[in-house]
């Protein structure tokens, strides 16, 4: 059985979150960097990402600030989380380089 | 009143559309992100903003709540959404498959008048093919329950498992496989299709609290 791949708006929300703990608008604005622009998340696909994350053992809140009146509530990658990222971003490294070697071998160069 | 607290209010009643806990526990965060993504001067939500957050509402209370890891429970909650497809597969075959019926029945009854085959669409088929059409619902419930982690879900499937064993033993037995075949195929494909779900929501712990609304701590 092959295993499920992970969405790229899932991956993105990982991956910005790699680092170290992040609010929502942080990583919303992490994802568009990371992505180039290409992938802006709104908040209510954020939220919902982040509670499956967190149902899933993936992800977990790190703190709470009260910022401007306004509560920032932050959250990490747990080990369980960086194994899945660390495994999926292997898979597409992996992927991205048999494509780039045959699309080298095919076109006599890569670029 | 300012233009921020029009855009919160407006925000507040879009976030209405969540599960009860999910705002309790998540609004003022949210909030704060709607409103710092907003633009200057912005007074009420975007149509895009609202699109988003009621698609996410209604997918977070649609959606199962047991975790990826509990493979048991969340392969038995999409069997159940594949046996959803099959009873309506079922359902549109009993329609669609009522003149070779017609033809069986007339063929071993050469005498059969019209009103007796009336009687027997009535009596037999119309009531068939609405059962289909209530099992449909019935299947999308239980995979919702089960998706949701509750106990007596069990219980009900398991019961549904055994009347519909019942119900096939009883076709066999009185012969309706000879008038509609495809129907007795369907019929059987589904009871698979049970039998592999009962095994295994019983196979499987489910959550004991299934509205989700754990409490948020720093480290949960």
């Amino acid at each position: 059985m092959t295993k499920r791949t992970m969405q790229e708006a899932t991956f993105l929300i990982l991956t910005a979150l790699a680092a170290g703990s992040q609010h929502g608008y942080g990583i919303i604005a992490d994802v568009a960097q990371i992505s180039d622009g290409r992938v802006r998340l709104r908040a209510g696909t954020l939220y919902s990402a982040l509670d499956r994350l967190r149902l899933d053992g993936l992800v977990t809140v790190d703190r709470e600030e009260i910022v401007g009146g306004r509560l920032r509530r932050y959250y990490r990658l747990t080990p369980e989380g960086s194994r899945q990222l660390a495994a999926e971003a292997a898979r597409f490294q992996a992927n991205a380089a048999a494509a780039l070697a045959r699309l080298g071998l095919a076109g006599g160069t890569a670029g | 009143m300012t233009d921020t607290a029009d855009l919160e209010r407006g925000y507040r009643r879009w976030l209405r559309w969540y599960p009860r806990a999910f705002p309790r526990e998540h609004e003022a965060e949210i909030l704060a992100v709607l409103l710092a993504g907003a633009r200057a001067g912005q007074r009420q939500p975007e149509p895009m903003e609202c699109l988003d957050l009621l698609r996410s509402a209604l997918w977070m209370r649609l959606r199962p709540r047991v975790p990826r890891s509990n493979r048991a429970a969340f392969t038995a909650v999409r069997l159940m959404c594949v046996g959803a497809v099959v009873e309506l597969a079922a359902a549109i075959t009993i329609v669609v498959t009522i003149g070779d019926v017609r033809s069986n029945v007339v063929n071993r009854n050469p005498g059969l008048t019209e009103a007796q085959w009336q009687a027997v669409v009535a009596g037999q088929l119309e009531p068939v093919a609405v059962a289909a059409g209530i099992a449909v619902g019935f299947w999308l419930w239980m995979a919702w329950a089960i998706g949701r982690g509750h106990r007596w879900a069990r219980i009900a499937f398991a019961s549904f498992f055994a009347l519909n064993t019942v119900g096939l033993l009883q076709g066999l037995i009185r012969g309706s496989a000879v008038y509609a075949r495809l129907d007795l195929a369907i019929g059987s494909v589904l009871w698979l299709v049970e039998l592999v779900a009962v095994a295994l929501i019983f196979h499987t712990e489910l959550a004991s609290s299934p509205s989700g609304a754990s409490r948020i701590t720093p480290g949960s």
